[in-house]
């Protein structure tokens, strides 16, 4: 059995046969997951400084100098490593005073926050199977995120108290700005505009509390207020549509929370893309206090907006990204500054951020070529062998080595 | 003609599987550079599906193919799948709810006789290279 | 998928009985249940109805394809996300802890699998589509996202 770790669900329930240079056959596998196991074998990276081709050895000493001699130095990525790779890296961090942060902060952290730090209720993806009897997904639609998500967990599975599943006992509810795949399946679907989900919120609120809610159909949303007070556990997992929304109100989140709370049980399960982002910021967290956007400069821990990527991009004199493509992924005012300093990339395949990068270090791809563990979405540990035979070091044994040149 | 629509970008398993085989392919170009509008907007811009416009706002410009909505009437809302192309108009000042990155994009849309953006070219500005 | 009043519209609908039906729409029918081909209507096969008979060759074409049940799977459109593998009945029935709990099955009697990334059909027979007694189970449609599998 292998782990697949194409995105935070993190299934282990996959079946594979390998023949060389290809995957003979998988099972279980979703096509998300099919995608990134096939970059097994897709534009691998070459250890290269200034895109000349060089030794693996030379390019980590190349990127060991850049950092040491760096003032503002910025290690980013993060969520494509495993939890022992992420614990070299933070302390690597402090070591060369840099600033350090991951690929959500500058949007979603927040909603992160507040579960980790106990402000919103959270539960398992297990407690989801076996519990519940509405989910929510509100500015998230897993069908093309977590594929599996719905079959897995939230919607169409049996569990415990939940032997009849989607057919009589579950209800799956979608709040999006569009018809998203999700929406299509689901059993209530309520569009909002594009940031009108405070209003919403404050609707929602309204038919809990038995008032006319001023916002939307007022028919939808007083059946909705009666299939959340029916619950008996709720689980509401918002993506980045809602956060990106409310993200600096997101005390409307928790008061939503809270009163459904006073009602019956509801449990927030947050929607992270990468298969251990949730570790990062679980182990930043425990270190220093703060889960993201830390910066050790001068020896002090200090965390802010001015540490998350999109800032300190435009101050850095170099930077290391590992796992992650920012040029792609990121603003273009940010990937502009990125592009411009010393980049070091460490990553196991081609992208425009190992173009643009001073030196390439190629690495092992983690549940195939190397091993480590990972936190699931939902807080779960899950552990993974290597199933390949690879000469490819590993995130975890390269930050070994560039913190042992530093 | 030119309207001013709100952007929502988004994530497609489909064009995430085209990444992994390789975000140089003209596959990815196909399913990352689009726009898909409502009808409405569509026939008051004088464009038609698969045609060219030109997408652009105070951060970046961009020109990619339309594809019509299949989804109940949006005017006003445009959706773009994450990707290089729809980050040439995403602001990086830090997100808040009033400059909320990803999610609320406001960019105007008129028909356009050029080709496709490449990646290539996104490559350049981000270099500062080229035009 | 296309419909009996598609099918019908295309015939001669001159009720010649022929085929062994009353009606022309009881033909369309038995068309789009693949009771019956469009060899079996003699009034189609002449010249002045080359153009119709041409159309609903192009339109009868995909239930070619189709199992005895009538499922198509179109593997371009599959997620691969596992919504029929766990919602389906038999499935569930011999596998209830695995399908049954969201998980992908070890044997080989379940009839919904997913591999290489997307659905695949296998032992039709047991599906409650199948046979004399067949129900008009959707399990599999109505929780795909994508269309992906149909029946006709």
């Amino acid at each position: 059995m292998v782990v697949c770790t194409g995105c935070s669900l993190l299934c282990e329930d996959i079946e594979l046969a390998l023949a060389t240079g290809a995957i003979s056959q998988v099972k279980n596998l979703c096509r998300k997951g099919h995608g990134h196991f096939q970059a097994l074998f897709t534009e691998r990276t070459m250890p290269k400084i200034d895109g000349q081709e060089v030794s693996v050895d030379q390019a980590i000493k190349k990127a060991a100098d850049i950092l040491r001699n760096a003032k503002h130095p910025l290690l980013y990525g993060w969520s494509n490593s495993t939890l022992e790779a992420q614990r070299v890296g933070i302390d690597l961090a402090r070591k060369l005073g840099a600033t350090i942060d991951d690929t959500m902060s500058f949007c979603r952290g927040i909603l992160m926050e507040r579960v980790l730090t106990g402000k919103l209720p959270t539960c398992t993806l297990d407690d989801v199977r076996n519990f519940a009897d509405t989910s929510i997904f509100w500015g998230s639609d897993p069908s093309n995120s977590h594929p599996r998500h719905l079959s897995r967990f939230a919607y169409y599975p049996r569990g415990e108290k939940r032997q009849k599943s989607y057919e009589e006992e579950r209800t799956c509810i979608v709040v999006d700005v569009r018809k998203s795949a999700t929406a299509k399946l689901c059993s209530n679907y309520f569009r909002v505009p594009p940031g009108g989900d405070a209003d919403f919120i404050a609707s929602v609120i309204a038919v809990l509390d038995g008032k006319i809610p001023k916002y939307g159909d007022k028919k939808r949303m007083i059946e909705l207020g009666t299939i959340l007070r029916k619950t008996e556990y709720g689980a509401i997992s918002p993506g980045l549509g809602l956060v990106s929304s409310i993200q600096d109100r997101i005390e409307l989140l928790e008061t939503l929370v809270a009163k459904l709370n006073e009602i019956t049980t509801f449990k927030v399960v947050p929607m992270v893309e990468h298969y251990n982002t949730r570790g990062f910021n679980q182990l930043l967290l425990n270190d220093t206090g703060y889960l993201n956007s830390v910066s050790f400069h001068s020896g002090q821990v200090t965390h802010g907006p001015e540490n998350s990527v999109i800032a300190a991009a435009k101050g850095c004199d170099a930077a290391l990204v590992i796992g992650s493509d920012p040029l792609s992924s990121l603003p273009f005012g940010t990937a502009k500054c990125l592009a411009r300093v010393p980049l070091i990339a460490i990553d196991p395949r081609r992208s425009l951020t190992t173009d643009a990068a001073k030196v390439v270090i190629p690495s092992a791809m983690y549940g195939l070529e190397a091993g480590g563990s990972a936190i699931r979405m939902d807080g779960v540990k899950i552990e993974f062998e290597p199933i390949v035979k690879s000469d490819l070091l590993s995130d975890e044994q390269i930050l070994k080595r560039l913190k042992e040149e530093i | 003609m030119e309207a001013v629509v709100t952007v929502v970008t988004f994530r497609d398993i489909f064009q995430y599987e085209a990444e992994k085989k390789s975000r140089y392919s003209e596959d990815y170009r196909k399913l990352s550079a689009q726009i898909i509008l409502d009808k409405q907007d569509m026939a008051g811009l004088g464009v038609k599906d698969s045609q060219n416009v030109l997408v652009k706002n105070d951060v970046g410009s961009i020109v990619v193919a339309v594809k019509t909505s299949e989804d109940d009437p949006h005017p006003g809302l445009a959706f773009m799948v994450n990707s290089p192309w729809s980050n040439q108009l995403v602001s990086d000042d830090v997100c808040t709810a009033s400059i909320p990155g990803f999610k609320r994009i406001s960019a105007q849309i008129s028909p356009s006789g050029e080709n496709v953006t490449q990646i290539s070219e996104l490559f350049q500005k981000m270099r500062g290279q080229g035009a | 998928m296309v419909g009996a009043m598609e099918i019908y519209k295309l015939l001669p609908a001159d009720a010649c009985k022929e085929c062994g039906y009353t009606s022309c729409m009881a033909l369309a029918v038995a068309l789009l249940n693949r009771e019956k081909k469009l060899d079996d209507c003699p009034s189609l096969q002449n010249p002045k109805y080359a153009d119709k008979f041409n159309k609903l060759k192009e339109l009868l074409a995909p239930l070619e394809k189709a199992s005895e049940t009538g499922l198509i799977i179109h593997p371009e459109k599959c997620f691969g996300c596992g919504n029929c593998v766990v919602a389906c009945p038999v499935n569930v029935a011999a596998e209830p802890t695995r399908c049954g709990i969201g998980l992908g099955p070890q044997g080989d009697k379940v009839i919904l699998a997913v591999e290489d990334g997307v659905v695949k059909c296998m032992n039709v027979k047991e599906c409650r589509r199948f046979g004399p007694n067949k129900i008009m189970c959707n399990a599999c449609t109505v929780t795909c996202p994508s269309k992906a599998i149909e029946f006709v």
